[in-house]
């Protein structure tokens, strides 16, 4: 399946879909103009990799410096899309990357983190040199 | 005469602490321009990440509602072209003591006033953990009557905010109030 690589711009994050390695990752600034047309293609990748999971295993890290309040709403969308893969039995890791010195990017995890019934939620410090 | 005029304007502005003022058509366009204009100011007044971080939040969030709300459109006469909308707004930066203010203005209809009002008082009225709760709840809920996005926007310039959030009506005509908002970070 045919990988998903956005590169980020000031408004909207890097996307790296590496469905081969079954490592997914969102990294960076969100607050795009128009959200819906930012993240629709995102879905739709995603919902495609997942139907074809199974019982396999897969890892999404967001490593996300800054999110507006609408990307948040995407956000969440992305994280039901693979908790729900999760209770269709695959493996499912998902990662949240906070800047320490930012703790509302961090309470704001923690909030994504309650929601997941079947994926398992990890939330860590950036490194330092992220960001 | 012509110097003066708006070297007046200036020192009013000045006067008061603001370090960004914009009056006018706010588009998609000048939040990315200014908010760039911010992050570099604010870079360079040594400010840490988490102030940074919460006055550019405020700031995009104070642009989105006025981009989606203000009650003062341009009228868009040209059929033919897609729908363009521009609304009016009023925004301004500056310094209150330590903190930085965020302080946004547009018109609304005198209609929505009340339910403006109440909601945001009840965000006002929050602690942290009041306002991370309500969160939570509505950003799965969806958007609510009357609204285009989740209502999430004023929950988030509260939550970055590190004083109650101050907001302010008066009627401008029959039909319209200008509504101001006021956060501090």
């Amino acid at each position: 399946m045919q990988n998903l690589v956005i590169p980020a711009s000031t408004r909207t994050p890097a996307i790296d879909f590496d469905f081969g390695k079954n490592y997914l990752k969102l990294s960076g600034e969100s607050y795009p103009e128009d959200v819906t047309e930012f993240y629709n293609p995102v879905f739709s990748a995603l919902d495609a990799y997942l139907a074809t999971l199974g019982p396999g295993s897969c890892r999404f890290d967001f490593e996300l410096i800054y999110l507006n309040s609408s990307s948040a709403k995407a956000v969440m969308m992305l994280m039901d899309k693979l908790d729900a893969a999760a209770a269709k039995g695959a493996a499912v890791d998902v990662h949240w990357f906070y800047d320490e010195e930012d703790d509302t990017m961090q309470e704001l995890g923690e909030e994504f983190g309650e929601d997941l019934e079947n994926a398992k939620f990890h939330l860590e410090k950036m490194k330092a040199d992220v960001g | 005469m012509l110097a003066r005029e708006l070297f007046d304007i200036r020192s009013i502005l000045r006067k008061q602490g603001i370090i960004f003022a914009y009056s006018g058509y706010v588009t998609e366009a000048v939040l990315s321009g200014v908010g760039e204009a911010i992050k570099q100011k604010l870079a360079l007044d040594d400010a840490d990440t988490k102030t940074l971080r919460s006055v550019f939040a405020v700031f995009v969030e104070q642009m989105q509602n006025m981009i989606r709300y203000s009650a003062e459109k341009v009228p868009n006469s040209a059929a033919e072209l897609p729908l363009i909308e521009m609304r009016y707004g009023v925004l301004t930066i500056g310094r209150e003591g330590d903190d930085y203010v965020v302080h946004a203005g547009n018109l609304v209809a005198r209609s929505d006033v009340e339910r403006l009002r109440e909601r945001l008082s009840e965000i006002r009225s929050m602690n942290k953990e009041e306002l991370r709760a309500m969160h939570k709840e509505r950003l799965r809920a969806g958007p609510e009557k009357g609204s285009k996005g989740a209502g999430l926007g004023l929950m988030e310039i509260a939550r970055r905010a590190s004083k109650p959030i101050e907001f302010d009506f008066t009627d401008v005509d029959d039909e319209h109030a200008f509504f101001t908002l006021k956060a501090s970070v």
